[in-house]
């Protein structure tokens, strides 16, 4: 007898599968083409060419840029882990019955939109800034030499972005603590462990994956990230991603150049998470 | 069927062709003369659409084309924001087609060739006798003018004279290592040509290899004083009026508005000489509104949008005749010059035949 053919599996994946093609795959495979000048915005005739791939390993600009873009990521990630894992714990962990409230005053500010949170820093930061001001009321600096690093510096890019992606990486680390089998803890206690100890040996590696899936939540969006340090970056605060834009649109236009870069960054990333993930199995969060 | 078989075989009659124009509801083929004068007055009709402008965000205000609004009362202009010269030509090679687009002088070339404009007919401008005669033959190419010279200004110095001492009237104020952290430049490729003049070169909006070079090392090796690229003028106007920069590469409008802050700032003009730029209005190849076109130009060209311009914006206008009420601002444009954005007054800004090297080299300051 003929089996019957089962078609929710196709039915119920290809919605996703057709969204995922359309709008990832195939814009991807268009700045692909864009990367190689199979596509130009140059008028006239253009064939397949890998200079601009060329030039991305050859001259150390960009790619120095994009380590610089890294590494802040890498500090705005480790900042924001280490904030959120101490408020997490807290929230999961206290007792307190208040704990959806406090959750939800965590995720107040992000009623606003992200770019007036990112322009009230300015006006905390700048010369004539809120902690500025205050240091020239106190008498603890004076009005002729304010703290400059505060804005347009790589420190406002990290300040800025920890402030905006705190409340996500909370999320998953406040999930994993959730989730934590209290017993273990009990067990802990009984067998006569301090509870430092039980943090130690046993919240902490339980909650890992949290950490590790909060950490890439963070450093994923970040590394790419434009319109923070254009707000207030300045020059030294100019990421990778910045680069991107402005070779697409926002300068004379290179989109080979643009292309090219904006693949590299998906590449990485890509293998960064497929790392990540390989000791941070999905089920185990 | 007859007409399959001559499909079929490639051949056509005229007659066919024109059955098959009408049939798919198509444009109509037009032929000789009378189809000549059906061609004007569907030109005419069709002009009633509201007039496609690709404009600069600010030179949207009614005030600067009041001419037009009276001339087509109820007919506002639609406007479209272009960030950049770049910027307006990719949109166009998307397929959008404005009537009216304002590169500035630079470009002039640049757009002429691109194939999305076309000369216009000065003609049908009555207020173009009064344009100054430099700024229009800088919007001639290959003897058409394809460019009507509008608002105009220079590329220069803003300093806050309470805080910054100059040692001398040039460029090097934008590299000054006494100021490090409170400078700023422009984020454009013309950063390269005003180092260039520093450096003495003959031709820097045409620099040769080792020019360029030795121009973008300058840059890189001085960026550490800057503190930030403005590409927005708000965001300089806002570091510069809350103190966060104190020297500017900048535009007189710039230090209007930091006069009218009632900050001390001077607008230095360095000994190299400044850049000077003329926003030139261009008219849309194959445009449907051909005379509102030509009519919004005459109204940017008027005395009363210029003067209106000169003392709202600081810029200057191309209308010789047109005078702000402050003599402040006079001065600074040297509006009482005609010959103020030529040389040897100032570098116009001009064609850049290697402009994609110079962006290039301009992209790997910032990311340096």
């Amino acid at each position: 007898m003929p089996r019957r053919v089962d078609l929710r599996t196709p039915a119920l994946l290809g919605l996703p599968l057709g969204w995922l093609g359309v709008f990832f795959l195939v814009p991807i495979g268009i700045v692909g083409a864009y990367s190689v000048d199979i596509l130009s915005i140059v008028p006239g005739s253009h064939s397949l060419t890998f200079a601009g791939w060329h030039d991305l390993f050859r001259d150390p600009v960009y790619l120095r840029l994009f380590w610089k873009s890294v590494e802040m990521s890498f500090i705005v990630s480790g900042v924001v882990v280490a904030f959120a894992y101490p408020l997490a714990y807290y929230l999961a962990l206290s007792g307190t019955p208040r704990k959806y409230v406090l959750l939800l005053v965590l995720i107040a500010p992000f009623l606003t939109s992200y770019l007036l949170r990112v322009l009230a820093w300015k006006v905390i930061l700048g010369n004539q800034g809120v902690i500025n001001t205050f240091l020239f009321w106190s008498g603890l600096r004076s009005p002729d030499h304010p703290i400059s690093q505060l804005l347009y510096s790589r420190f406002a890019v990290i300040l800025v972005l920890a402030y905006i992606w705190l409340p996500f990486v909370a999320l998953p680390i406040f999930v994993s603590l959730e989730n934590l089998d209290r017993s273990l803890l009990e067990a802990a206690a009984d067998l006569g462990a301090s509870r430092w100890q039980a943090f130690l040996r046993v919240t902490l590696p339980l909650t890992t994956p949290g950490i590790v899936a909060a950490f890439l939540f963070v450093f994923i969006p970040t590394v790419g990230e434009f319109v923070t340090p254009s707000l207030v970056g300045g020059t030294t605060g100019y990421m990778y991603g910045n680069q991107i834009t402005d070779l697409f649109g926002t300068g004379f236009p290179d989109w080979r150049t643009g292309a090219v870069l904006a693949l590299f960054l998906l590449v990485v990333v890509a293998a960064l998470t497929a790392v990540f993930s390989r000791f941070n199995r999905v089920e185990a969060v | 069927m007859e007409g399959e078989h001559d499909l079929a075989a490639h051949t056509i009659t005229r007659r066919q062709l024109l059955k098959a124009a009408a049939a798919a509801g198509g444009a109509a083929v037009v032929v000789g003369r009378t189809g000549a004068a059906h061609a004007a007055r569907a030109h005419l009709a069709a002009e009633s659409g509201a007039l496609q402008v690709l404009d600069w965000a600010g030179y949207e205000v009614p005030q600067l084309y009041g001419p037009y609004l009276k001339k087509h009362p109820g007919e506002k202009p639609k406007f479209t924001f272009m960030t950049n010269e770049a910027n307006a030509l990719a949109k166009m090679q998307a397929g959008f087609r404005p009537d009216v687009v304002r590169p500035y002088v630079g470009y002039v070339r640049d757009f002429a060739t691109s194939g999305f404009v076309q000369p216009w007919d000065p003609r049908l401008i009555p207020n173009f006798k009064y344009l100054n005669p430099v700024m229009v033959k800088a919007g001639q190419y290959q003897g058409k003018q394809w460019g009507i010279p509008a608002d105009w200004g220079f590329d220069a110095i803003l300093y806050r004279s309470d805080k910054v001492k100059p040692k001398e009237r040039s460029w090097s104020l934008l590299l000054d290592d006494r100021y490090a952290g409170r400078i700023a430049w422009f984020d454009d490729l013309n950063q390269l040509v005003w180092a260039g003049y520093y450096l003495g070169f003959k031709t820097p909006y045409d620099q040769s290899d080792e020019e360029l070079k030795r121009s973008q090392d300058l840059l890189i090796k001085k960026k550490k004083n800057v503190r930030m690229f403005w590409s927005s003028e708000t965001d300089m106007d806002n570091a510069f009026a809350s103190g966060d920069i104190w020297i500017a590469f900048a535009w007189p409008n710039d230090w209007v508005l930091m006069k009218a802050k009632k900050l001390p700032v001077v607008y230095m003009r360095p000994k190299e000489g400044a850049l000077s730029w003329v926003g030139m209005l261009m008219l849309g190849k194959g445009t449907p509104r051909y005379r509102h076109a030509h009519d919004f130009a005459d109204a940017w060209s008027s005395v009363k949008s210029a003067a209106w311009l000169e003392n709202n914006y600081g810029y200057g206008e191309a209308n010789t005749k047109a005078r702000p009420s402050s003599s402040d601002l006079l001065k600074v444009l040297q509006l009482a010059n005609p010959n103020a954005v030529r040389e040897p007054n100032a570098h116009i800004d001009r064609y850049v035949p290697r402009r994609r090297v110079y962006a290039k080299m301009w992209e790997e300051v910032k990311a340096a």
